[in-house]
């Protein structure tokens, strides 16, 4: 148990060494805007911009919806294929492992052209449309990771004997589906929740090319002709991006005990 | 009554005119009020930092009262073109009106029928050098190759090309894009050649490969991209840059660190950007107004102030229309009357010898 | 059980139905561009049909930049699957305190899509000729970082920068299947006499090296297809596929989209290839379990 102990602690911290320094570096540059002293001039040239704020709060309100549209998508999806169809299971991998290889450029071109307000299904003709459209797209961006993560999660249940026995005890599918398999899938949702989020709100090419307000093609713009102020960007959005996916798991572990305490 | 003709009779006239073929400016007023009907102008790859495009925009808003959509600003060329063609068949705010693209995309993006034609009406201040015959696309500014340099890590600065190959300056020497895809960056390595080749164009392509071989071998030259960041971080602290670009970042730096901007004497290279209006843009009326406006002494002293040279700049500055104290801010005049232009075919060969022998030349393949 | 013909026509269709939401997803805004992407690897510029895109895919520099291509990815999969699972173990069986779990995962999370310029210039800012740590390691250990060879603009520079995300992946993904190991399985192992090498030999590996491949292989599709980071990091010097594919799309020069699509289709061929691989060996693997 001990030896064991001491060789976590080992590897925890020369990982926490090598994410760190980076960042410690960048941090440092950053602080060097006043020359010759360490001030925070960069960050308050950052923050006391309004579209700062906006861009952000615009690109995590269309995180969340895509981590929801995400689990209610492929949870369901990754279960019955488990059940009902395991000869599907090697198409859809390969159709999940597409999104990896396939650059955000071309897809966007490819909405562009199917979904413009010429086409059978207008999304760019009104800002909802469009918003619709970049969270399908972030979909598709985070779609290896959520469907990897999840069925990850599910091998290591066996959801023949869970549903059957659900069955038996005559729980119709969606009791199933949320009180039996969603909870213990869990930690697999989460970890593609938090990948899809740092996607969503990070992401440049998608909101860039379908003209939304979104953080990355701000973040874009800023670092493209100042020195101090990107690295400092930089360093914020990690912050913040890094306190949402604490509070969303924060409030999963909530709700979860607060399911199970009923 | 008579107004009314006087008014059906001038729209008559413009359509006919227009419909001629020959798209000539027509009643401004006319353009105007068609603009402000559209409402819109849709713009990309315009920061605001390069060539004070920041203040071109506030200074269009204002005079016209229009909003301006500003798509991409870090769109390249390719990018622009591409951009249009995507959205063939889309009105929704995501369909560039017009584009700023390099010079040799013009034609390319005529023949591919991306652009329609418009002549504003200061044309004929427009070298023919520069723009297309039938009014497809117009150049509109120019800068020359420079070389961006930290004080607080370079003691004493590089004077002229060949300098650059000196020991001091191990570590140093930076691109500012990627030369197998970038105009400036291409651009750089066709200036050092025009330097080592002695004025020859057609020998320029081949002898700027060789100078960043021998560049690169003695290890002088750094592969990273340079701008403001890596710059004032230290790894790239000579960057070869248009003029306008390093100014640029000069005046954000503000010091921080200290930097200078050198005109080369020799192989002194103008890169022409040029303008044109998209042939599916969903508000045409508001892109000729915005050409209108790019070309007015207004629009092109606006570039200025952003370190670029105006397409129209000899013919304003024949006029006495330039400010002096806008003239001291750039660097020393001598050396851009030295400026070589190469034309259309003399870069689309030199854009092909570098970006295709870059890789098997210069080899600086990361090991 | 016999069932009646009729009820399994009626129970296939219900499967397929349950496969429908994706399937609709999938094919409107998935397949859709990829379709795009194909046709237009196979049409020149002016819209004609043709192989000469594909030919010019076996060209000796963009050859050249598939094996890169295929050598880095491969390099940083390895490397992040072999620590990130290290990692992955230490927070989920390492007998840590439950806040250090939490706290790994939620940054792992950011770290993940911590990538392009952001990303290549930290580490200019840290290993960098004038980085912090570079500068450290002069002024108070005494040690000369380049002067030992090392270089941060290198195959080994870029492969430590691209670990910044492949590790997280690795977390990620992972955690969740090494949570399934039951304590049950390990203790019945000790009671039965088993050593901890025989326990992960016998019982852990068979279980898990399904998860562990298949998120290598993820790992992999994801450095095969970044390009922003090696493009800020050693920009014109190292000639991936990605960056090619770039400079074909949206180069100020070059652009030939439709080469780029083909180059694009030339990486969906190779993820499919080895995509294909990896579910053989497990179809192989699995007929040992159920």
């Amino acid at each position: 148990m001990n030896a064991k102990r001491i060789w976590s602690w080992f590897v925890v911290a020369i990982s926490a060494f090598y994410f760190i320094m980076p960042l410690v570096a960048t941090f440092e540059f950053s602080m060097r805007m006043r020359r010759g002293e360490y001030s925070f001039d960069a960050y308050r040239s950052v923050l006391s911009d309004q579209q700062f704020a906006s861009t952000f709060g615009y690109s995590v309100g269309m995180a969340l919806i895509t981590i929801v549209m995400n689990s209610l998508l492929i949870v369901p999806t990754a279960y019955w294929v488990r059940l009902r169809m395991p000869q599907l299971r090697p198409v859809i991998e390969f159709v999940t492992l597409l999104p990896l290889v396939i650059p955000s450029i071309v897809v966007v071109f490819g909405y562009l052209r199917l979904y413009n307000s010429s086409s059978f299904l207008p999304f760019t003709n009104s800002d909802t449309g469009t918003n619709i459209l970049l969270v399908f797209g972030f979909m598709e961006m985070s779609l290896p990771y959520m469907y990897r993560s999840v069925d990850t999660a599910m091998r290591t249940i066996d959801v023949n004997v869970l549903t059957e026995a659900a069955e038996s005890l005559g729980a119709k599918w969606h009791t199933i589906l949320f009180r039996c398999i969603f909870p213990n899938v869990l930690t697999g949702v989460l970890s593609g929740a938090f990948i899809s989020f740092a996607i969503a709100v990070g992401e440049f090419t998608m909101p860039s090319l379908l003209n939304r307000p979104a953080f990355g093609p701000y973040l874009a713009l800023i670092g493209a002709n100042k020195a101090y102020e990107p690295p400092a960007l930089a360093i914020i959005a990690f912050a913040m991006t890094w306190i949402s996916i604490i509070l969303i798991n924060i409030t999963t572990r909530l709700q979860k005990g607060a399911a199970g305490a009923r | 009554m008579l107004t009314q003709s006087l008014k059906l009779l001038s729209l008559t006239t413009a359509i006919a005119i227009a419909a001629s073929g020959m798209a000539r400016a027509g009643s401004m007023e006319d353009l105007v009020a068609a603009a402000k009907k559209e409402g819109t102008l849709t713009t990309i790859a315009l920061p605001h930092d390069w060539c004070n495009y920041g203040g071109a925009i506030e200074g269009f808003k204002a005079k016209y009262g229009l909003a301006v959509n500003e798509l991409n600003p870090d769109a390249g060329s390719g990018d622009e073109v591409e951009a249009i063609k995507a959205n063939k068949g889309n009105t929704g705010s995501q369909a560039p009106d017009v584009i700023d693209v390099g010079l040799s995309f013009g034609p390319q993006a005529k023949k591919d029928g991306l652009i329609q034609p418009y002549k504003v009406s200061t044309w004929d201040e427009i070298p023919d050098s520069a723009k297309d015959a039938d009014g497809f696309w117009y150049g509109d500014y120019y800068g020359v190759m420079s070389m961006f340099v930290n004080k607080d890590l370079v003691k004493e600065s590089p004077k002229d090309w060949a300098d650059l190959q000196k020991p001091e300056f191990a570590n140093m020497v930076a691109l500012a894009g990627d030369p197998r895809q970038a105009n400036q960056a291409i651009s750089g390595v066709f200036a050092a050649g025009l330097s080592a080749a002695n004025g020859d164009v057609a020998k320029a392509g081949d002898a700027g490969l060789d100078f960043f071989k021998g560049l690169n071998s003695k290890g002088n030259f750094v592969p990273v991209v340079g701008k403001a960041a890596p710059f004032a971080q230290g790894t790239t602290p000579i960057v070869l840059a248009w003029d306008y670009n390093a100014l640029s970042w000069a005046d954000g730096l503000k010091g921080n660190p200290p930097s200078e901007v050198i005109v080369p004497p020799t192989g002194v290279v103008a890169g022409v950007y040029v303008q044109a209006i998209s042939a599916f843009a969903p508000h045409p009326n508001a892109a000729k107004l915005w050409m209108e406006y790019l070309y007015s002494d207004e629009g092109q002293l606006a570039w200025l102030k952003g370190y670029c040279h105006p397409i129209r700049f000899n013919a304003m500055s024949k006029a006495g229309k330039i400010p002096a104290d806008l003239m001291a801010k750039l660097p020393p005049a001598e050396n851009y009357a030295k400026a070589v232009f190469p034309t259309l075919d003399e870069q689309a060969a030199y854009k092909k010898t570098i970006t295709e022998n870059w890789d098997k030349v210069v080899g600086a393949n990361v090991k | 059980m016999a069932v009646a013909q009729p009820l399994i026509d009626r129970r296939t269709i219900t499967n397929w139905i349950g496969v429908a939401p994706f399937a609709l997803f999938a094919i409107l805004f998935l397949i859709a561009p990829t379709v795009y992407l194909i046709r237009g690897a196979f049409l020149t510029p002016e819209g004609d049909l043709t192989l000469s895109n594909i030919a010019s895919l076996f060209e000796s520099n963009i050859l050249a930049a598939f094996s890169i291509s295929v050598k880095v990815s491969a390099a940083s999969a390895i490397g992040g699957a072999v620590i990130g699972f290290a990692l992955a173990a230490a927070i989920s069986i390492g007998g840590l305190p439950q806040w250090v779990r939490n706290a790994v995962l939620t940054f792992c999370g950011v770290a993940s899509n911590f990538a392009g310029v952001p990303l290549a210039f930290a580490f200019l800012a840290t290993l960098g000729r004038l980085g912090l740590v570079t500068i450290v390691l002069r002024d108070v250990f005494g040690v000369n970082l380049y002067a030992t060879g090392f270089n941060l603009l290198s195959f080994i520079g870029l492969t430590i920068t691209y670990m910044y995300f492949q590790i997280p992946l690795m977390v990620l993904i992972v955690t969740p299947a090494i949570d399934g190991l039951k304590r049950e399985w390990s203790e019945a192992a000790s009671i039965l006499g088993a050593t901890t090498w025989q326990y992960w030999r016998l019982v852990v590996i068979p279980i898990l090296w399904p998860s562990v491949f298949g998120t290598l292989l993820l790992l992999f599709a994801n450095a095969f297809g970044a390009v922003a980071t090696a493009v800020a990091l050693t920009g014109s010097s190292l000639n991936i596929v990605p960056i090619v594919l770039f400079a074909q799309i949206r180069g100020d020069v070059l652009h030939n989209a439709n080469l780029g699509y083909a180059i694009a289709f030339g990486m969906v061929v190779i993820t499919g290839i080895s995509n294909f691989i990896y579910i053989w060996l497990r179809m192989r693997a699995e007929r040992w379990q159920k």
